[in-house]
């Protein structure tokens, strides 16, 4: 594990909630666009947000409002059609290395979990790790602490096969926790788990969140799910049309 | 865990797919080894059967036919006047089929010339005479041609009696029916004509003294070229075209693992697009990928290229027993041929994931989202 690491896991202190700093701004979206098919489909049509550091934001509407689209232009797996979208007072669509950005800055966590199928779970969770300069000895050491920390230490030589819908999330939990991430981005997460499973991934993406005061911004058509988060986006027909605080 | 680590799994992903790529792989590197071996082997065989009859320079006039052109005996007199031409031995060799052996060495010697020193009796005996009807064969003929001494030998119209087995100390003179020179051309009606001229330079001549009196011979014989033994076999034009379809064949047979290749790397993207493209949601560089596809291609055709080799010489080895080329191969395996080989297969694999590595680069990480 790297102990200068500023978002190893459980190293962080909480944040400190008397602080008189304001936190800072992760994301900036101003008239964020995204048009796909020669802007015959509008996935995006003008969107305004900002999410500030430590935020837990839940992305809700229906299916095709746009967003998995917003997730994939926050996570600079796409590059937006017009508009402005900052990460941290940066164009994202201006990186210089958007992959470095991805392996470093951000960690995603999809819905059908993603695992590359001929390797193990700790395997699975040191390829991110690939883009860093870690040795390997410290990079199987950093996937087993980070599987032990999302409850798998007994699995961590299991093929993704031979692992339970809970267990291959909690396992690409910990990949997208490989880097020491600032950001984390949940694509319907538990979209793929019984209502058991459901609950304890939720309750570690939360955890973990907290502890590492990492923002995250997780899609979901649940309002339940969307209940926890600390401020719900609702989007239809690729707008945002309504943005509230926790109640 | 190492990145070779994930180029190993890529490959053991398919098995039988790997399998069967590398089984076209090692079949072209097969026939780079078995042919390119052969066809060196026989250059090398050649030079060593110059090198065990004392022979320092070859006249002989290699044209694009197998065996050389004939040319007059008188030849052989006026290059033996030279000052530094120690001795000269008179020759007519032809390739010809003999009896049930498809195509043999007959070697023709002047009676008494130095080409015959080198040949040891292991059974029977020499021929009494230029002109009685006899042959001595070389072992690996004997063995060919099911004789033993006593044997009669039909050569041309003519029957001769197998007088003596010899061991010649090369290749082809072990795989040679030997006999008398103007024997032969009273058989073939050749009189007056031979085609090669072994030279014995006076000893102590520099490479460059020998290449001066190659000249000189040439100025002397304009009827046939002289050149330094071992050299003029690679000179002659049949020679060189056999060597360049020995190439030829490898490499068509080398464009097939290419195709093989490409098309295995080709699907490996196509079947691993949505993992390409995690690995580059997950933070991989397009580069780490095209890395990774052509470190698999590389792998494929480097473990191709040993299998191959394997694959060649053992196919070599197994050409050897059969009865109709028994003892006539003598390849040369050497480990700069195989390095070859294998570096080829490697270049060859690199090659052909090119196409699919560029094809996985292009591959955007939001397809990952998808599915």
């Amino acid at each position: 594990m790297n102990d200068t690491n500023p978002h190893a896991i459980m190293k962080q202190p909480l944040p400190d909630s008397s602080a008189t700093t304001p936190p800072a701004l992760v994301f900036e979206a101003r008239g964020l666009k995204k048009d796909y098919d020669d802007g015959r489909v509008q996935a995006l049509r003008g969107v305004n947000f900002r999410i500030t550091q430590g935020e837990f934001v839940a992305i809700i509407g229906p299916s095709g409002c746009g967003k998995t689209t917003l997730l994939q232009m926050l996570g600079a797996l796409d590059l937006p059609s017009a508009g402005i979208l900052h990460y941290r007072g940066r164009s994202i669509a201006e990186l210089p290395d958007p992959a470095g950005y991805r392996a470093r800055e951000i960690g995603i966590i999809f819905q059908a979990f993603h695992l590359l199928p001929t390797f193990t779970a700790v395997e699975n969770v040191q390829m991110p790790m690939f883009e860093t300069d870690r040795p390997e000895l410290s990079r199987t050491e950093r996937a087993v602490e980070l599987l032990k920390s999302v409850g798998l230490g007994h699995r961590l030589d299991h093929f993704p096969a031979k692992l339970s819908g809970g267990e291959k999330q909690r396992v690409a939990i910990a990949r997208s926790l490989a880097n020491g991430p600032s950001v984390l981005l949940a694509d319907e997460p538990t979209g793929n788990l019984d209502s058991d499973n459901t609950k304890s991934i939720l309750e570690l993406i939360i955890r973990l969140r907290r502890e590492q005061n990492m923002t995250l911004v997780l899609v979901t058509h649940d309002l339940n799910i969307a209940r926890m988060a600390s401020r719900t986006v609702q989007m239809k027909d690729g707008l945002i049309v309504a943005d509230h605080p926790a109640t | 865990m190492t990145f070779f680590t994930i180029i190993v799994r890529g490959l053991q992903r398919r098995p039988v797919r790997t399998g069967l790529t590398l089984v076209g792989i090692s079949i072209g590197i097969a026939a780079v080894v078995a042919l390119v071996g052969i066809s060196r082997g026989f250059e090398a065989s050649w030079a060593t059967g110059m090198k065990v009859r004392g022979t320092d320079i070859v006249v002989s006039n290699m044209g694009s036919a197998l065996a050389p052109k004939p040319f007059s005996a008188t030849v052989r007199d006026r290059i033996a006047k030279l000052p530094q031409v120690a001795d000269a031995c008179a020759i007519y060799a032809d390739l010809t089929s003999v009896e049930d052996a498809s195509m043999m060495v007959v070697s023709a010697r002047e009676w008494g010339g130095f080409s015959w020193h080198n040949l040891k009796l292991i059974s029977g005996r020499m021929p009494h005479d230029a002109m009685e009807p006899a042959v001595v064969l070389g072992q690996t003929a004997a063995e060919v041609l099911k004789k033993k001494v006593g044997d009669p030998l039909q050569l041309e119209t003519k029957e001769l009696t197998v007088t003596g087995i010899v061991d010649g100390g090369a290749m082809v003179e072990n795989g040679s029916v030997i006999l008398s020179l103007a024997l032969f051309q009273n058989i073939t009606g050749n009189e007056g004509r031979i085609n090669v001229i072994d030279i014995r330079a006076a000893p102590g001549l520099t490479e460059d003294e020998m290449k001066h009196l190659c000249e000189q011979i040439n100025t002397t014989a304009p009827e046939a070229r002289a050149m330094v033994a071992g050299e003029h076999l690679g000179n002659s034009q049949a020679f060189r075209f056999i060597s360049a379809m020995s190439w030829g064949t490898s490499l068509l047979a080398v464009i097939v693992g290419v195709l093989g290749v490409m098309n295995t790397m080709l699907m490996t993207v196509f079947e691993r697009k949505q993992e390409i493209c995690i690995l580059l949601a997950i933070g991989w560089k397009p580069g780490r990928v095209i890395r990774m596809i052509l470190w698999e291609s590389a792998l494929l055709g480097f473990l191709g290229g040993i299998v191959g080799v394997v694959l060649g010489t053992l196919a070599v080895k197994v050409l050897e027993t059969l009865p109709a080329i028994h003892g006539m191969l003598e390849p040369d395996f050497n480990a700069g041929l195989m390095a070859v080989a294998v570096a080829l297969a490697v270049i060859v694999g690199v090659l052909s994931g090119l196409y699919p590595a560029w094809r996985s680069s292009r591959l955007t990480p939001s397809l990952a989202m998808q599915g």
